[in-house]
């Protein structure tokens, strides 16, 4: 398509058709975070000040919360990522015809305070789990079963996360699956490899860019998502994202700025890991393209 | 049974187990919640419900919060799936069949609302839509509600091109076909499976935003999730799951809407 077609040269095609989504991109993202950013470093009488930030990082229950945030993102996003695999590989023939496709995306379908609601309503010490153990008499008492969720180590919020995502790891793994060539393993299993080396040498570098990308995405939605720490959360420490909104939503308008800031960091990690791993992707397809392993 | 075992494999064994395993995690809760909003008494530790009634489903539609919250709703998600079809399918069009200067300048940036945390744009949005008076409004929440689905909407419009190629669009333009002829007659019908998992993908996501929508909606804009979350912390198992299974039907109430709509636009173009 180098020649113009129809009215329009190709740049200025370009332009027309990306202007929107980047005008609108750019106001939301660009002006949000500058406006973030600046309120940050503002006394909410408009003069500028770091002393939100040494408030911050002098306080205890920022760390705890900051700490809670990552156990929780990093878990739920190794573990969806792992299930997720291992659902992909058994299933990904299956996955083929539509109808078994459907079931992957009915998780996708509801939002995340109703998958909240399920972790609930199933794991809670009054559970359906927990009757299910009682009535088959592994349980003598409701008190006997273990605090799944509103604790403070965050399971309930974890295990919310791994349902949801789960699906969705599944559908970006599955493409990748279709794409690859899987003579291959046969190859490595007829030259006596386990099916560990096939998946370590076949599957593995197709699958490393999109396991990488999905885990940025997953890492950096926990860490900033609301929801469901609001539901399934204790108050001490509480989920970054909570304690941002409820400093923004606090009566007391002075405790804005630590809203900002609060959140801030979260963003900060997010974007330096994606800016990592996006490095490492890169380094990965040059070697592939090159077609040298090491 | 010990025959039909047998007959199977390791792997078949492994993958039926694996498929059972993700019917019961994935589709038992549904049923579950389904047969809790008709339930009475289910307490613990019995497994059962111990009666039937429609009660919860009664008290959910009187409230007049409700059927005021879901025409909200549907107008929130409505036009912000419309404006995201409108940005998303001419952005996707130029990254994915076009080579330029700063491309992947453009594309980071597209993207970027996946990393940046969308509760702290919005909290650094809203003084500003004060100001500009669209705070408190459908359409200041539509606006911010673009930040959590306009990627994924562009990520998924993009692989349909890339699926799509040019070379159908280059013949249709040797033989002459204007824009809108070859994007009505070639796109639309190829691009169909990304325009409706961008469709269901971007409803969904702004179904269930809550902080996004209080930040901005500053309590005036009531969506369903500002419901939700209060009748959580009420008691009533029944309504809460009658409430969650309707969360659930919305989607595929909107799906089936747009196949219709869909249907009738191909017919439409199909004749002219």
């Amino acid at each position: 398509m180098n020649g113009r077609i129809g009215l329009l040269s190709n740049n200025w095609k370009i332009s027309l058709y990306l202007l929107p989504a980047f005008a609108i991109t750019l106001l939301l993202v660009g002006y949000g975070t500058w406006s973030a950013v600046a309120q940050s470093f503002q006394t909410i009488d408009g003069e500028w000040t770091i002393a939100t930030y040494a408030e911050l990082f002098s306080s205890d229950a920022f760390f705890h919360s900051l700490k809670l945030t990552f156990r929780v993102a990093i878990l739920s996003t190794l573990l969806s990522l792992v299930i997720g695999l291992v659902m992909t590989r058994m299933l990904y023939e299956l996955f083929k015809v539509s109808t078994w496709k459907l079931l992957v995306w009915i998780p996708m379908l509801i939002p995340h305070f109703v998958a909240g609601y399920l972790v609930f309503l199933f794991l809670s010490q009054s559970g359906l789990l927990s009757s299910l153990l009682y009535q088959i008499g592994a349980l003598e008492n409701r008190a006997n079963f273990p605090v799944l969720v509103q604790e403070e180590f965050g399971i309930g919020i974890i295990l919310t996360y791994v349902w949801k995502e789960v699906p969705f790891v599944i559908l970006m793994l599955l493409p990748v699956y279709y794409e690859i060539d899987h003579r291959y393993s046969e190859v490595v299993r007829t030259l006596g490899g386990s099916n560990w080396d096939a998946f370590k040498t076949v599957e593995l570098p197709w699958l490393l860019p999109v396991l990488i990308e999905t885990s940025v995405i997953l890492v950096a939605f926990v860490a900033s998502a609301f929801e469901i720490p609001y539901l399934l959360g204790v108050t001490r420490p509480e989920m970054l994202p909570v304690r941002a909104y409820e400093w923004f939503y606090n009566g007391d308008w002075s405790k804005r700025p630590l809203a900002f800031s609060a959140m801030i960091l979260p963003g900060v990690i997010a974007l330096l890991l994606a800016t990592l791993s996006i490095g490492a992707v890169q380094k990965h397809r040059l070697r592939m393209i090159k077609g040298r392993s090491r | 049974m010990r025959l039909f075992l047998k007959g199977l494999g390791k792997r078949e064994l492994a993958t039926s187990f694996m498929l059972i395993l993700f019917i019961i995690l994935f589709i038992l809760p549904f049923v579950t919640i389904g047969l809790k909003s008709v339930s009475v008494g289910w307490r613990w530790p019995a497994l059962l419900p111990s009666g039937l009634s429609l009660d919860a489903w009664r008290s959910i539609m009187k409230d007049p919060k409700l059927i005021e919250s879901l025409v909200t709703t549907f107008k929130v998600a409505f036009l912000v799936v419309l404006l995201n079809l409108l940005l998303a399918i001419p952005a996707a069009r130029a990254l994915s069949h076009y080579m330029f200067k700063g491309k992947s300048i453009i594309e980071g940036l597209l993207l970027s609302p996946i990393l940046i945390p969308g509760i702290l744009l919005a909290m650094g949005l809203q003084f500003t839509m004060i100001q500009f008076g669209i705070a408190d409004k459908v359409i200041g929440v539509v606006f911010v509600h673009l930040i959590p689905t306009l990627p994924y909407a562009i990520r998924v419009m993009r692989a349909g091109y890339e699926r799509m190629g040019s070379s159908l669009y280059e013949q249709a333009s040797v033989l002459g076909a204007g824009l809108f002829t070859r994007f009505f007659t070639i796109a639309l019908p190829l691009l169909l499976p990304s325009i409706r998992s961008l469709m269901l993908l971007t409803f969904v996501i702004s179904l269930g935003q809550y902080a996004l929508t209080a930040i901005i909606g500053g309590g005036t804009v009531i969506t369903l999730p500002m419901l939700y979350y209060p009748y959580f912390s009420s008691s009533n198992d029944a309504v809460i799951a009658g409430f969650s299974i309707l969360f659930a039907l919305l989607p595929l109430l909107f799906i089936g809407f747009v196949e219709v709509m869909m249907r009738l636009v191909i017919r439409a173009v199909n004749r002219v």
